[in-house]
């Protein structure tokens, strides 16, 4: 009796410890999945300290994609930085320019998160690796 | 000779004529207190067990990015530095709260295991290869980078010692098998807290030794209708450190056992000289002499050089190296890569550095000891720098960016629909790396004069006429790698995942 009491415990926290990973990362949805992205940075290659990130948006012919609100989230890729953010201005028809201040070298992705002229929601993240310490 | 007077100088301890410890923690209300309690281990495994769901939780389930995911961010931020800022200040308390060992205590209900440890594993090497091969996956998978893969190491780990220790008896998975566990035991060498007798005289008249024994079957009976049992159960230490005989922090996990089963509350947790055990030559109980171990020499020897290792992966320098080293093997594969660099910097360079260093203190002082003898007795003057690098590097990640745990944490429960802390706020971050700079240079020299001391220490048993003759080259060999260090951390920092084919 007592083994069987002992045994259901077991059965209970045992799982925790054996968690199968279910799924894989869902990032936070993208509402255009058919919009071109493109991420250039200046200087290039990216090095520590001011620069200026520039996104063109195409629609699937190529066509730019003017009137958009665009935000820039720049991350390292390992944890415990502050986080950069920026607005981008819309300089030529569908180039969005903002300038972004790399405080460290190395790994960083970008989190472009944008409201189209048609009202849709876009979001992608952007590596950018290999930002140059000076 | 009387019987009693014969055991008292088999438990010659430093501390026997030391008089009684001067500080005692569990003498203090509050903390001590609370860690006299039988279920005070349980009362801290249980929190870190469910802070282990959380972040394996969130590892898979969260956000796939390492600065947003709380795998990631406890994990290699908060813990690594407070594991060693609370080594330094106090002693092994992550291995006494260590939630690994909580699945394990609750499958020994169901599996007693009947197995001893092999007697031909009994020694560190497994524990140096695992070790290493921590280090290694962590620059491999990028683990700092993914909370994915980190989740699943906290899960190996969870694994590991479930499996260890259903299958094997006392505390195997501690002993033989963890690398954190042995990165604390040699870390906590250096803690000024150490568990050790109150009373040495008292162990002399003690028929019982429930302190390695475990108390006797009729009060382990009386307890047994306890469901609670196997979890509160009194026993002798694990780990075979029979308390008067013990020496130093090697090996113990801070358990308290010892503390519960002494039927005489004869076992304190007290303060000591940090460091003075490396140069401590007499037999210990559970270890017999470090000073003559090559396994543990080995892991003192890891443990140094991988904290240059480590920190020395995440600086830019490194990156060229790689580069060139692609270019001179023609690949981009990065296991070959990485594997050349573990090799040279922890086999390669150790052997070239130790056995110069031996070779000097053999020649000046003309002693009979190998070369190898040699630098299996100094390595251990290595472990306060070595301390110090780690010391410095974890303690660098933490203070900078301990606070974007706040926002993080804001994120996470936001994204569960569940925003009770407000929107993340990513404005707290740390301290300014400028400020802590400084600190890690108080660590560096700290651990290089701690360093310097033990081989002293060392070089004065050796040669007590002219100790210079032993000690120089040691404490030149120290002053190279602090100034490596120094380079090292004075470097760019540059962590990077991905350092070929982009
Ligand atoms: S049980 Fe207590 S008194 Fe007896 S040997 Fe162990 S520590 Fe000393
Ligand atoms: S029982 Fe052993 S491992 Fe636990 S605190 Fe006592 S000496 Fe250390
Ligand atoms: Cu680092």
């Amino acid at each position: 009796m007592k083994m069987m009491q002992r045994f259901l415990v077991f059965l209970a926290i045992a799982p925790m410890t054996i968690l199968v990973p279910s799924g894989c990362s869902k990032s936070s949805t993208d509402g255009a999945p058919d919009v071109k992205v493109e991420l250039r940075m200046s200087p290039d290659p990216p090095t520590v300290g001011q620069g200026t990130a520039t996104v063109t948006l195409t629609d699937k012919d190529g066509g730019p994609l003017r009137g958009a609100t665009l935000k820039l989230e720049g991350n390292m890729n390992h944890a415990g930085m502050k986080p950069v953010f920026a607005d981008a201005k819309e300089l030529d028809p569908g180039k969005y320019e903002a300038s972004v201040n790399l405080t460290m070298g190395g790994d960083w992705f970008f989190l472009i998160d944008a409201v189209l002229a048609d009202g849709r929601r876009l979001k992608r993240k952007i590596d950018v690796p290999g930002v140059k310490s000076r | 000779m009387s019987a009693s007077a014969d055991k008292r100088s088999a438990y010659a301890d430093r501390r026997a004529d030391a008089g009684p410890p001067f500080f005692d923690l569990l003498r203090l209300p509050g903390v001590g207190w609370f860690l006299r309690q039988r279920w005070a281990r349980l009362g801290m495994q249980i929190p870190l067990l469910l802070l282990s769901v959380v972040l394996v939780w969130h590892g898979f389930l969260g956000p796939d990015l390492a600065p947003k995911n709380l795998a990631t961010l406890l994990t290699w931020v908060h813990y690594r530095g407070l594991l060693v800022l609370v080594l330094l200040v106090a002693g092994n308390f992550f291995c006494m709260a260590c939630p690994f060992l909580l699945p394990r205590e609750i499958a020994r209900w169901i599996f007693r295991p009947v197995w001893n440890w092999p007697v031909r594993l009994r020694n560190k090497w497994l524990a140096v290869a695992l070790f290493v091969l921590l280090l290694f996956a962590y620059e491999y998978f990028g683990l700092w980078s993914t909370p994915f893969w980190t989740a699943w190491l906290i899960v190996a780990y969870f694994a590991g010692a479930l499996v260890v220790d259903a299958l094997f008896r006392h505390a195997s998975f501690c002993k033989w098998v963890c690398p954190i566990g042995q990165f604390n035991f040699l870390a906590s060498t250096l803690s000024p807290l150490e568990v050790a007798v109150r009373d040495l005289n008292q162990c002399v008249e003690c028929r019982t030794k429930d302190c390695i024994c475990g108390p006797p079957a009729s009060e382990t009976a009386a307890d047994a209708g306890r469901l609670a049992l196997p979890l509160l159960a009194k026993r002798g230490c694990e780990l075979a450190l029979f308390q008067p005989m013990k020496v130093g922090n090697l090996d113990c996990t801070f358990c308290l056992d010892c503390v519960h089963a002494c039927p005489h509350d004869n076992v304190g947790l007290v303060t000591r000289m940090p460091g003075a055990e490396l140069a401590a030559e007499e037999p210990r109980s559970g270890l017999g002499n470090p000073l003559t171990r090559p396994d543990l020499a080995a892991l003192a020897i890891v443990f140094t050089f991988g904290a240059l290792l480590n920190a020395f992966g995440m600086v830019s320098p490194v990156y060229v190296l790689q580069a060139w080293l692609s270019g001179v093997l023609g690949t981009t594969e990065r296991a070959p890569i990485l594997a050349i660099l573990f090799a040279v910097a922890l086999i390669v360079e150790p052997v070239l550095l130790l056995g110069l260093a031996a070779w000097w203190t053999r020649r000046a002082t003309g002693t009979a000891l190998s070369l190898p003898r040699l630098a299996t007795r100094y390595a251990y003057s290595l472990v306060p720098l070595g301390f110090g690098v780690w010391l410095a590097h974890y303690a660098f990640h933490f203070l900078t960016g301990a606070l974007t745990v706040v926002p993080v944490l804001q994120n996470a429960l936001a994204e569960i629909g569940w925003p009770v802390l407000g929107q993340p706020n990513w404005e707290f971050t740390g301290m300014r790396s400028g400020s802590v700079f400084v600190l890690e240079l108080g660590f560096l020299t700290l651990g290089l004069v701690g360093s310097w001391i033990v081989a002293i220490r060392l070089a004065r048993k050796d040669q007590p006429s002219a100790p210079w003759r032993a000690y120089l080259s040691w404490v030149v060999l120290q002053s190279i790698l602090w100034a490596a260090a120094i380079w090292l951390l004075a470097q760019p920092m540059e962590m990077r995942g991905t350092f070929l084919g982009d």
